[in-house]
């Protein structure tokens, strides 16, 4: 379980994120929709402990990510903006290193890259530098290697940013099937029809601040709009969907 | 094994072979860092030696005119290795474009003057500008020289005078180098070259672990894990000391193979670089490679892109040569203080062990001590750098 509690930060003048309070939660598909410049990567960096927040806080699980970082950080995989390989490695050492580094080591990390290799249907070209992979190919080994420790919370920013349409369906596939297995999934994005297709939860952010939550259904009920993408530009201001 | 130091290893050995992978930083670690040096420098020693030694050896034919005027001191000339000819009418010319390095023009007057027993006038015709003409203006002014004492000598004699009485001083120069010593002649660009190859090996590394890290997205991915920053920077430090480390040996290796092709002897100078002194080259010289990794990985961290980096490391890398090359132009002796500035104690002490000299344990304690200081405290601060957010730039 993720819980942002009043949230604030800002770089210069510029304030990013103006006080976002929400929970994800476990066994459930969390979504962060907001027009591009909203505040939702900012978020998600503040969650997965890359930047401090300027005031608020979030908790992992119950762990605090500014007091105690490196706690909150094993039980939370994060799938970057930018997928991020080492392009030199194969698939196979990228993710190894992650596990390493995650304090997973041994046969159980072999046996967990395995696993993994399989779930993400990696096989084909996990002993192959990460140099030449395709966009999908690359979403791939960097989700496996955000789920090498077996974290409870997935953070995952625009993920489907740059995939086909069967790697887009694929991705779902196993967003809906880490929800099944009872993982706590927020991804951020900023396409109406994915959040709607995917989410238990919607959290809606423009300018830095929360403009509406809720399910789907909720939604739709609040604005008066039986079209999602309709509810989500009145929500946001015409402006701020354009 | 615990956790932190099982994270430091996973760091270590990531950023090696990940390295080792790119052909650009191996070439440099191996081959361009270590190797261009001492290879540049042999081929160039051997070269001038062996100029010198065979120009000795070798006739030089000196261009004369009015060589009939003067029958004797021609004798003279070819008994001394120094074949005279006719010098054509526009040597003047010659010797401006450089077709002849020295012209010995003898007036008509000086038969006559000679009988007399009166100074006679011989003129050397040589331009001072050209560098390689000078050795062989000198062989033709020493053989004046030579007859011009000898003939007065012999004057004297006739006189009735003793020749000594005409030579009130003789100075006697005693070279006290050994031939050792004087290896530091042949030697002294060495510590250059050592630290060039430390600089150089822990070059791509210190850019691709910091400022090619960012720049590849994999930095923020990076800083989500659960290891502390701490142990996240020294680990890639590690690495790019081994690599420094490795150029460094492969250079000292370099080195003492390459002394041997060096024909020092012909010139009076003995190489005696033994394996023991490259062994205590390496122990002095290690603690730099630790320094030069902090020192490039806390620039590497400011900047922005790969391409930055490698415009401030290249600026970076010339730092560390001026101690080298203030030596070289104001060459003063060993001082304590000159041991608490990394790659001057460096210098300084490999200088030594070239002269065959002992080192003083004062000296290199300081010389260690203040570079791992130094280098820890550059650690130090790429460490804090990694735990503020900046560093995603």
């Amino acid at each position: 379980m993720i819980e942002v509690i009043n949230l604030k930060k800002g770089f210069g003048s510029v304030q990013a994120v103006q006080g976002v309070s929400f929970t994800a939660r476990d066994g459930r598909i969390t979504g962060l929709l907001g027009p591009n410049g909203a505040g939702k990567s900012t978020t998600l960096r503040i969650i997965s402990t890359v930047l401090k927040p300027g005031s608020g806080n979030v908790k992992v699980d119950g762990i605090d990510v500014v007091t105690d970082s490196n706690s909150a950080r094993l039980g939370l995989g994060v799938l970057p903006h930018q997928s991020g390989l080492y392009p030199r490695l194969t698939a196979r050492e990228n993710i190894r290193y992650y596990g390493e580094l995650n304090g997973v080591s041994g046969a159980a990390l072999t046996r967990r890259i395995d696993e993994l290799l399989e779930l993400l249907e990696i096989g084909e070209f996990a002993d192959r530098a990460a140099k030449g992979f395709s966009q999908g190919q690359k979403i791939k080994v960097a989700l496996a290697r955000a789920m090498v420790h077996s974290p409870r919370n997935l953070v995952l920013d625009e993920p489907t940013n740059g995939l086909d349409v069967m790697a887009t369906r694929a991705l779902r596939a196993l967003i809906r099937k880490l929800k099944d297995a009872g993982h706590c999934v927020l991804f951020s994005s900023h396409v109406m029809q994915e959040v709607a297709a995917l989410c238990d939860g919607i959290v809606i952010i423009a300018e830095g601040r929360i403009v509406a939550q809720g399910s789907p259904d909720e939604l739709r009920r609040q604005t008066g709009e039986s079209d999602l993408e309709e509810a989500f530009v009145k929500l946001c201001g015409a402006e701020g969907a354009a | 094994m615990n956790g932190t130091l099982r994270k430091y290893f996973a760091v270590f050995f990531k950023e090696a072979i990940d390295n080792l992978r790119d052909r650009r930083t191996l070439l440099t670690v191996l081959v361009f860092g270590p190797l261009f040096g001492p290879l540049f420098y042999t081929v160039m020693m051997q070269t001038v030696i062996n100029r010198q030694v065979a120009d000795l050896d070798q006739s030089y034919t000196v261009a004369v005119r009015g060589l009939d005027f003067a029958p004797g001191l021609m004798q003279y000339l070819d008994q001394h290795n120094l074949k005279v000819e006719a010098a054509p009418l526009d040597a003047r010319d010659e010797v401006k474009t450089g077709k002849l390095d020295v012209v010995l023009v003898i007036p008509p007057g000086y038969a006559s003057a000679f009988a007399a027993g009166q100074p006679a006038d011989v003129q050397l015709l040589f331009d001072k500008s050209r560098e390689s003409a000078g050795k062989n203006v000198d062989r033709v002014r020493d053989a004046l020289e030579g007859y011009s004492q000898g003939v007065g000598a012999l004057r004297l004699l006739a006189r009735g005078v003793d020749p000594r009485a005409a030579v009130p001083i003789v100075v006697e120069s005693e070279d006290i180098s050994t031939p050792q010593s004087r290896a530091v002649l042949l030697l002294g660009m060495m510590p250059y070259f050592l630290l060039f190859a430390a600089i150089l090996g822990a070059f791509y590394l210190a850019i691709d672990s910091t400022a090619g890290e960012r720049e590849r997205g994999s930095l923020e991915p990076l800083l989500t894990t659960a290891v502390p920053r701490s142990t996240l920077v020294l680990g890639k430090l590690s690495a790019v000391t081994l690599f420094s480390a490795v150029s460094l040996s492969i250079d000292i290796i370099a080195l003492l193979w390459c002394q041997h092709l060096i024909p020092a002897a012909k010139v009076g100078i003995s190489v005696d670089f033994t394996p023991a002194n490259a062994f205590a080259t390496l122990l002095v010289c290690l603690p730099f490679c630790l320094f030069i990794a902090g020192l490039l990985s806390v620039v590497a961290s400011f900047t922005k892109s790969y391409k930055e980096a490698q415009t401030w490391l290249s600026f970076i890398m010339i730092l560390p040569m001026v101690p080298v090359l203030g030596m070289v132009m104001f060459p003063m002796e060993p001082a304590w203080w000159m041991m608490l500035l990394p790659s001057m104690s460096q210098d300084v002490l490999v200088t030594e062990l070239i002269k065959g000299e002992p080192l003083k344990p004062l000296f290199v304690s300081l010389s260690v001590l203040s570079t791992l200081i130094l280098g820890g405290g550059l650690s130090g601060l790429a460490v804090w750098l990694y735990r503020r957010e900046q560093i995603l730039g």
